[in-house]
């Protein structure tokens, strides 16, 4: 099986929000970012892939298993990290380990104590006594003792410091180093993506933008920079969205438009840019 | 089975830390037991009191969010609802244990004499009590959380007010059927069985379809 993860034409409607018509595939051995702003239906599209919300219509297919018809045998490969801790803060890790791993048939203990020992997790600790970076760390431990394939992290390095959220890159690039897993990684925080994701999926107010390679999304545009005189009302209505500045302006076009900004400097884009710069629909950003 | 047991074993694990208060709500009813010199009343409370821990579970699920623990195990919705009644099941019957087995000696210490049907007329008034808490309160526990589900609690008290109500307005010597069960120990160990299994069986039932229904 090549696909881990096959999400399609997923809708869920909410009063106020809809989640429309999202389809992307995460192939076995890399990462995907899914990323947009908050409120853009991440959290939403996680929650339908794991059915702690049902769906409105499409499918998914974890390890190619359906999530609702055969629910059991997709969650026994599949790890999740949520953005806060999801264990009782009163056990110890000891009881964490003895509640979850019953769960799992391929729980490895020893394992499970090596990652605690790498990550500088004491056993005797409680739960509540550790950090939200620890926290997060123990429940990447839970996925790694059982050999989860697929890694589900939900907004993982929001509330960490720097230096946890590169150690948390650090622990992904070495969990699919062999080829054999995937993470699908949601967050706002897209400067982490530009290092760790190979594949981008993009939701933008609960519609697909984009999904598929992180150099493919990229090249698609470019900021272009100029002065204020340059900015004429034509070249504006093309470009995808606009930053003014006192001395001039910078702007998201679509690569393949680039010839007509000619004129004006161009420059690589990064994930920020275009999250950024799309969110607000092309409308002039002051 | 066994994953039916493995949750009944999750929520073990959740209740742990306040093992000492349960055991607490166990302990006394042993004080109205000897107040009253009634095992039926010892009994009666010990089961209404240990019915009210049975949020606990709710509870420290709802403090941690631990909904999405449950939403990612790999175990059926129905096997979750099903582990959790069998958990509130043993702790029922644990502290029905407990209670028949310490209230008669606190009893007879105090000179109360306590034949084998009172031993069995409490046991069954006991479970049926027990029983009819929890029926009402689980999926109340589901559908509205820890908090909200608690206003559950009062309906079977309610109800079984109503009930004693009831029971002294019929003449049970014109009812052949009612004065038959009531004065044959083993029609009324035997009813009241059926009875708590069928109530158990419909709140399950529901319990499952609110917990399938349920979005977090």
């Amino acid at each position: 099986m090549n696909d881990y993860l096959e999400v399609k034409n997923l809708s869920k409607s909410f009063e106020g929000f809809r989640l429309h018509d999202i389809t992307f595939t995460l192939p076995k051995g890399y990462i995907m970012g899914l990323i947009g702003p908050n409120g853009s239906g991440k959290t939403t599209t996680i929650k339908l892939i794991l059915n702690m919300l049902k769906r409105t219509s499409g499918e998914v297919k974890i390890l190619g298993f359906d999530n609702i018809a055969n629910e059991q045998e997709a969650k026994r490969n599949l790890g999740v990290v949520f953005d806060s801790n999801y264990f009782s803060d009163e056990w110890k890790i000891s009881q964490v380990e003895k509640s979850v791993s019953a769960f799992y048939e391929n729980w490895n203990t020893q394992k499970f104590s090596e990652t605690l020992k790498k990550f500088h997790i004491q056993p005797s600790k409680k739960v509540k006594e550790l950090s939200k970076g620890m926290q997060m760390k123990l429940m990447l431990a839970c996925a790694f003792s059982y050999d989860a394939k697929l890694l589900i992290l939900d907004e993982p390095t929001s509330g960490l410091d720097p230096v946890s959220r590169d150690e948390l890159l650090h622990i992904l690039s070495e969990y699919i180093e062999d080829g054999e897993h995937s993470v699908l990684f949601s967050t706002h925080l897209t400067r982490d993506l530009e290092r760790a994701a190979d594949y981008i999926t993009y939701i933008r107010y609960g519609e697909l933008f984009f999904s598929g390679g992180k150099d493919e999304f990229l090249d698609l545009f470019r900021i272009v920079k100029g002065g204020r005189e340059e900015l004429t009302a034509d070249l504006s209505k093309k470009m995808l969205g606009i930053r003014n500045f006192s001395t001039g302006f910078e702007a998201l076009v679509k690569t393949e438009d680039l010839k007509q900004y000619a004129h004006l400097n161009a420059e690589p884009a990064t994930i920020d840019d275009i999250v950024v710069f799309t969110s607000k629909r092309g409308e002039p950003y002051e | 089975m066994n994953d039916i047991w493995r949750a009944a074993k999750l929520d073990f694990s959740l209740v742990k830390p306040y093992v000492k208060s349960i055991c607490f709500t166990m302990v006394l009813p042993v004080v109205f037991a000897a107040v009253n010199r009634s095992l039926l009343t010892g009994i009666s409370f010990a089961m209404c009191f240990i019915a009210m821990t049975t949020g606990y579970t709710f509870s420290v699920t709802e403090k941690n969010s631990m909904e999405r623990l449950y939403g990612i195990l790999p175990i059926r919705k129905s096997d979750m609802v099903i582990g959790r009644y069998i958990f509130i099941m043993i702790m029922g019957i644990t502290a029905l244990i407990f209670s028949l087995a310490v209230h008669p000696v606190i009893l007879t210490i105090l000179g109360e004499s306590i034949s084998a049907f009172d031993h069995i007329s409490a046991a069954v008034i006991g479970i049926f009590l027990f029983a009819l808490y929890t029926v009402f309160q689980l999926p109340g526990y589901y559908k509205l959380g820890s908090i909200k589900g608690r206003v559950f609690m009062y309906i079977p008290v309610a109800g079984f007010l109503i009930t004693l109500l009831f029971l002294t307005k019929v003449p049970v010597g014109e009812s052949r059927l009612l004065f038959t069960v009531i004065h044959s120990p083993v029609l009324l160990m035997l009813s009241t069985v059926i009875l708590v299994i069928a109530m158990y069986a419909v709140s399950i039932r529901v319990s499952i379809q609110i917990l399938k229904n349920k979005e977090v």
